[in-house]
């Protein structure tokens, strides 16, 4: 499902990603050589030694993949893609304040109802049988104690 | 004669939640009991005996304990989002597994300290032997200081916290280097043990519930006990420090303690205190719980625990000098 | 032969009516376990370990034997259908079972062969229990540090196998996924790195929400793309009939199966390893073997080769459990608390002192494989209509279940944070053409080969020639050095390359 690609031309976020690791890299070769310390006489390696040598190949290949990457294709990333990781977001807002099931099942009745615009029966059916086997099988039967929110709390005090 | 001890036994049921009703606090809700370490670990098989053990006898007015194990950061969120627990309802049915192993990494590497917390008690006590395997070098714990001082390298394998305090203290009253004599830590002691039962280290520290069922099957033999007194049973023949040389015993105290928030009221405090030393002195703790993991049932009720962790927070921060 | 008279000794005490339906119980929960992404065989077992206490401890460690090895089989149903791994075994199982139920639309096959190469892997490492059970754990007391040390170089070079198309981009990912699991405490020092400053990274990034964001999650934001096509045809291939396996994939089950079945049991066995590594291991063997379609595209070998692996690394785990008391994994240490609870105690004189107990549970582990094999087949024609179910429907489901799953492993919503940043990435990956199964790789691997190497130089005071002393490292290390110059004396013989490639492609 590989869709519009186009050349990459200039700078973007295909040099990004390197770059980014080309970064952590760097932090994590400093601290490893600054703080944790690398070799000890009689110990052998230290907390330091195995991610700064693994920081060091990091950086080397960082910068490798940074010049390949002009060469490369560029993909788009559509916004309706991030809508999901946008939804995560809001789900963990309101379960601060409503608790963490009830979020969840709002977020399927809205997303269904709102954003794919099924009718109701669809919806409240697809709602039912999700937060079925949430309810029953984490709740229930595993008893995670999902977080309850400060109107409950409120209630309950 | 039946009659009478389902009266008594009757009576022992009623009176636990009307003694408790003596203090001003009685639980409200359902009580969230904290536990810093993965299910199935040992502190969370302690939390859970102790709970159990309180809901069978009814020490919580019917109310249900909730426990979670939180393990996020090594356990230091869920010790840190006790500790700031607001005062309240909450605050007063919230409890938290705390033993030695759990208070020396949090004031280490955080600036979490005892002080945000309510000590409630002290269950249990452990301590430490070291143990030789099948076809180890030296065979007793003489030969190894022999050894060390004549150049050898030796090897002791462990789990973490409790153990490397242990090691470190052991190796400042031997005066020997971590060079000299060397500690590889390890997640667990079971890990421990099987690098020993493969030859590749050449001491295990280990506490005796552990290793008892190597000694029984010979496959490893206490040569040091890490206590002022002798151990009993199959470890009676490992002998102290000092009988070893002229060093001072060297003793770690290794505890399972159960504390709350700073917050807690000290009318809950009271309340958690007691249960938990209904619990303690009951013949299924003492038989179930401390004569199965082979512990020492040094209980210490909630000023002693409070004085005794004190004592402790402060003797370990000086010992890594903060 | 004395060995059989024991295992039927071991049936005779697992064939009362309860312990056969705890068995079936344990089979039946595992499986669900296994399929919820989040909740894996340790949660379960250790969620479910307070119910055990009444039973006596043989009847109880049946079920929780049985739930354990059950859950193997379940992890792989999440990973076909929705591409969200179950368990952390099942990661592998995803990267050909997903595309053949979905690209190949031979859902029904692609759980069967699931199941089969389960049933096969698990019986051979039950087998090779059964005969060498002490021997075997002995076998793995042999691996101390050094000896790990070398076979871990050796298992880190198979992510070579697993880079795809592009090397540069599949190094830069296996470095990153090493540098992420360095974060967090250093056990061997007792002190944190990496941490920043933050009690969360204290503790470092937790495997599971890492791999349901880097893996589910992802998914969720890809599948966005394909909402609006028009819903799957549902054709009636979608039953049991035409779900079944032609002869021509058992062929191509069988060999992979076999091969990863031995080498599951063997790495199940040894300390510290697990059925994680084993399905990655065995995956990654598969790929120096012919396969008739290239492994990722819904191969028939893909998925039989980690499947087959991890079960078999499942039954292999029993071996140091039951013989030495020793779990080499986190369940087993679970089950081992769970022994002491009952009343047993766990060591070396457990097949001495509770021959029943023992064998029992070595019998009901044969058992469950078949019950497992049998629930899950039956089971597979209701779940193929998972994939029937629109997109556009399946979408904020898989996003509560991520969001459910990921809280359930720590009970945080940390847990929730990682699972959504790492399935950020993993989407922004996906669409770069990085691939992800060596960051899940090295993320498994890497701690485990920094310990054991750091261990060897305490015991050798910081010198080398700990790792060419016992034969067994030294056999291990003469294989990393041949596969790292292997590549070298290739380039040598330029034209036998190119014949290679071609046979791969």
């Amino acid at each position: 499902m590989e869709n519009a690609t186009t050349k990459s031309k200039g700078f973007g976020l295909n040099q990004t990603i390197p770059l980014a690791t080309a970064a952590m890299a760097g932090v994590f070769l400093w601290l490893g050589l600054s703080q944790y310390g690398f070799w000890h006489d009689s110990k052998g390696p230290m907390s330091g030694f195995f991610p700064v040598v693994i920081s060091s190949a990091l950086l080397l290949v960082s910068i490798a993949t940074f010049f390949q990457s002009f060469s490369e294709k560029r993909p788009t990333l559509p916004l309706i893609n991030w809508l999901p990781a946008f939804g995560v977001v809001l789900i963990l807002g309101a379960t601060l304040l409503l608790g963490m099931v009830p979020s969840l099942a709002l977020y399927v009745v809205l997303w269904l109802r709102l954003f794919e615009k099924y009718d109701w029966k669809t919806t409240l059916v697809t709602t039912t049988v999700i937060m079925a086997i949430v309810i029953g099988c984490f709740v229930i039967w595993l008893g995670v104690p999902f977080p309850q929110g400060l109107i409950y709390e409120a209630i309950t005090e | 004669m039946k009659k009478i001890l389902a009266i008594a036994a009757i009576a022992s049921l009623i009176s636990a939640p009307l003694s408790a009703g003596a203090s001003d606090f009685t639980p409200k809700k359902d009580i969230e009991w904290v536990v810093t370490s993965s299910p199935g670990g040992g502190s969370d098989i302690y939390t859970r005996f102790i709970s159990d053990a309180m809901t069978k006898a009814n020490l919580a007015n019917g109310k249900t304990f909730l426990v979670t194990n939180k393990t996020d950061g090594g356990g230091e969120v869920g010790r840190l989002n006790v500790s700031r627990t607001a005062a309240g309802t909450r605050a007063d049915h919230t409890l938290l597994t705390f033993n030695s192993g759990d208070l020396m990494p949090m004031v280490k590497n955080t600036s979490n300290r005892l002080a945000n917390f309510t000590p409630l008690a002290i269950m249990a006590e452990d301590k430490q032997l070291l143990f030789i395997g099948e076809s180890a070098k030296y065979k007793t714990f003489d030969e190894v200081i022999k050894a060390v001082k004549s150049g050898a390298k030796v090897v002791i394998a462990g789990s973490k916290g409790d153990d490397v305090a242990t090691y470190e203290k052991l190796i400042k009253e031997l005066k020997f280097t971590e060079d000299q004599l060397a500690f590889i830590v390890n997640d667990s002691t079971s890990a421990a043990i099987t690098s020993i039962l493969g030859g590749h280290v050449d001491l295990v520290m280990s506490k005796p519930a552990a290793a008892d069922q190597y000694v029984v099957a010979g496959k490893l033999t206490p040569v040091l006990a890490l206590s002022s007194t002798r151990f009993t049973g199959n470890l009676r023949d490992a002998p102290r420090l000092s009988e070893v040389g002229s060093y001072q015993d060297v003793e770690f105290p290794v505890w399972r303690g159960v504390v709350g928030p700073k917050t807690m009221s000290p009318e809950a405090a009271a309340f958690w205190a007691k249960s938990l030393k209904t619990v303690a002195e009951s013949e299924a703790w003492q038989k179930d719980y401390i004569g199965k993991f082979k512990l020492i049932p040094s209980f210490l009720d909630q000023q002693a625990a409070k004085a005794f962790m004190t004592k402790f927070e402060q003797d370990y921060l000086k010992s890594i000098g903060k | 032969m004395e060995n059989i008279n024991m295992l039927l000794q071991g049936f005779s005490v697992l064939l009362t009516w309860q312990n056969v339906f705890v068995t079936f119980l344990g089979a039946i929960l595992g499986l669900i376990v296994g399929a919820m992404p989040g909740i894996g065989s340790l949660a379960g077992v250790a969620l479910l370990l307070p119910l055990t206490y009444s039973f006596n401890p043989t009847t109880a460690v049946i079920m929780l034997g049985s739930l354990y090895y059950a859950n193997m089989f379940g992890g792989a149903f999440s990973a076909i259908l929705l591409n969200i791994p179950g368990d952390s075994p099942a990661v592998m199982t995803a990267l050909d079972g997903y595309p053949m139920a979905t690209v190949k639309k031979r859902p029904g096959q692609a759980l069967l062969v699931s199941n089969f190469s389960s049933f096969i892997g698990g019986f051979i490492g039950m087998i090779i229990l059964t005969f060498t059970g002490p021997a075997l754990a002995n076998i793995g007391l042999k691996f101390g540090p050094s000896e790990m040390t070398a076979l871990l170089l050796v298992a880190m070079t198979s992510i070579g196998w697993l880079v795809g198309e592009n090397p540069s981009k599949g190094l830069l990912l296996t470095l990153f996924g090493i540098l992420l699991a360095c974060m967090g405490m250093d056990t061997l020092t007792g002190s944190p790195r990496y941490d920043f400053g933050n009690e969360y990274l204290l503790g470092g990034i937790p495997f599971t929400p890492f791999v349901i964001g880097m893996v589910g999650f992802s998914q969720v934001m890809i599948l966005m793309d394909e909402r609006l096509v028009k819903a799957k045809e549902v054709t009636e291939k979608l039953t049991i009939r035409g779900s079944l396996l032609t002869k021509h994939d058992l062929k191509r089950l069988l060999p992979p199966a076999l091969r990863s079945g031995v080498l599951g049991t063997f790495m199940g066995v040894l300390p510290g390893a697990g059925a994680t590594a084993a399905s990655f291991m065995g995956y990654a063997v598969q790929k120096s073997f012919k396969s008739e379609e290239p492994l990722g595209s819904g191969a028939v070998e893909g998925i039989a080769s980690c499947e087959a692996a991890n079960n078999g690394a499942a039954a292999g785990s029993f071996a140091p459990l039951l013989a030495l008391g020793i779990p080499g994994s986190g369940t087993g240490a679970v089950l081992l608390g769970g022994l002491m609870l009952w009343g047993l105690n766990p060591g070396p004189l457990l097949f001495t002192n509770e021959p029943d107990f023992a064998w029992g549970l070595i019998a009901s582990l044969f058992l469950a494989n078949v019950v497992a094999l049998m629930c899950a087949w039956g089971v597979i024609p209701l779940l193929i209509k998972i994939l029937s179910v629109p997109t556009r429907l399946i979408i904020p489901c898989i996003t509560v279940i991520c969001i459910v799953g990921s809280y359930s492993t720590s009970n945080s919503m940390y847990g929730v944070l990682v699972m959504l940043i790492s399935g950020v990435l993993g989407y922004v990956m996906h669409k770069f053409r990085y691939p992800a199964a060596p960051v899940l790789l090295a993320f498994v691997l890497a701690p485990m080969l920094e310990s054991n190497m750091r261990k060897s130089f305490i015991i050798s005071r910081g010198s080398l020639d700990i790792f060419f002393d016992s034969p067994l490292s030294l056999a291990f290390m003469t294989i990393f050095i041949v596969i790292l110059l292997f590549p070298a004396a290739r380039a040598v013989f330029g034209s036998f390359t190119r014949t290679k490639m071609e046979t791969a492609k």
